[in-house]
């Protein structure tokens, strides 16, 4: 487990010093991390923060993404059903990357 | 009293001549100058609601933040409004009984819209002041919402504009009917 994690920390730091100059920000650009590809293809969850609003969360391989939820009138989401401080649905899609490091 | 007045005006006069010269001083001391930055192109993410975000990936981090009009409002790519009701076919001038007809089709319309939870808001056109419009929008939308809740419907907020966020002008008597609207949000 521990030479695992060393391998990835190892394939992280190389794409990650192999990202000098990073002119296309609009695909991901770490490879290895299980997921690769153009950022609006991504599938999201929903996070509930503390106080009941929804947000957007996506979890793209070394990337994370977050983004309040609003209705048509540009308020947020909130009184949510669902638990507060949990993330629930597909957030994960876009990822193999281990997060228990 | 008028002297008063007057007072009040001079002192008027005189913050705004302070604010005047404040807000042209650093306008004459301005130069040409050259900005230092690095280019950041996005692309754009659509959630599941059909809104854009700003999104863009720089190596080990990612930044989003939302595509929104100026006055706050999220860019969607469909309308995401999921059902707008236009309230003359549902109420009588400044009431806020649904009739029975109304209410069958709202039942029907909670029952098979197939969210999670819906918030309601209520808009009126700018007849009558402010004030009391904002009232009849909030009696609408809590009627509606009393009817979608009758159902098993989850409402999650009920809001009430009045007549401050208007769908088109009021300059004539069918813009002011399309703004007499109660909008259900739908999620999903």
């Amino acid at each position: 487990m521990k030479y695992f994690k060393a391998a990835v920390l190892f394939v992280a730091s190389l794409s990650v010093s192999a990202c000098g100059d990073i002119s296309d920000k609009t695909v991901d650009q770490n490879f290895g991390d299980g997921s690769s590809g153009d950022l609006s293809q991504m599938t999201a969850g929903i996070w509930v923060d503390p106080e009941g609003c929804e947000h957007w969360l996506i979890d793209d391989g070394l990337e994370g993404y977050a983004d309040l939820r609003r209705t048509p009138d540009g308020k947020p989401v909130c009184n949510s059903e669902l638990p507060r401080n949990t993330a629930t649905g597909p957030y994960k899609n876009g990822s193999t990357f281990l997060d228990v490091l | 009293m008028l002297n008063f007045k007057a007072k009040a005006a001079f002192a008027g006069l005189t913050a705004a001549t302070v604010a005047l010269t404040l807000l042209t001083a650093p306008l004459q001391a301005q130069e040409p100058r050259t900005v230092v930055g690095e280019r950041y192109v996005p692309t754009i993410w659509v959630d599941p609601d059909g809104c854009e975000h700003w999104v863009m990936d720089d190596g080990a981090e990612g930044f989003m933040s939302p595509h929104v009009t100026p006055d706050g409002k999220p860019v969607c790519r469909r309308g995401n409004i999921c059902g707008i009701m236009p309230t003359d076919q549902f109420f009588a001038t400044n009431q806020h009984a649904i009739n029975s007809a109304g209410k069958k089709r709202l039942q029907e319309f909670f029952k098979s819209a197939n969210a999670r939870t819906f918030v309601i808001a209520g808009h009126t056109d700018s007849r009558a002041s402010d004030e009391y419009n904002v009232r009849l929008s909030e009696r609408r939308a809590n009627a509606v919402a009393r009817v979608g809740r009758s159902v098993g419907a989850r409402i999650s907020d009920v809001r009430a504009y009045g007549e401050r966020e208007p769908s088109v002008p009021n300059t004539s008597a069918a813009n002011m009917a399309k703004n007499r609207r109660v909008e259900i949000y739908c999620l999903r």
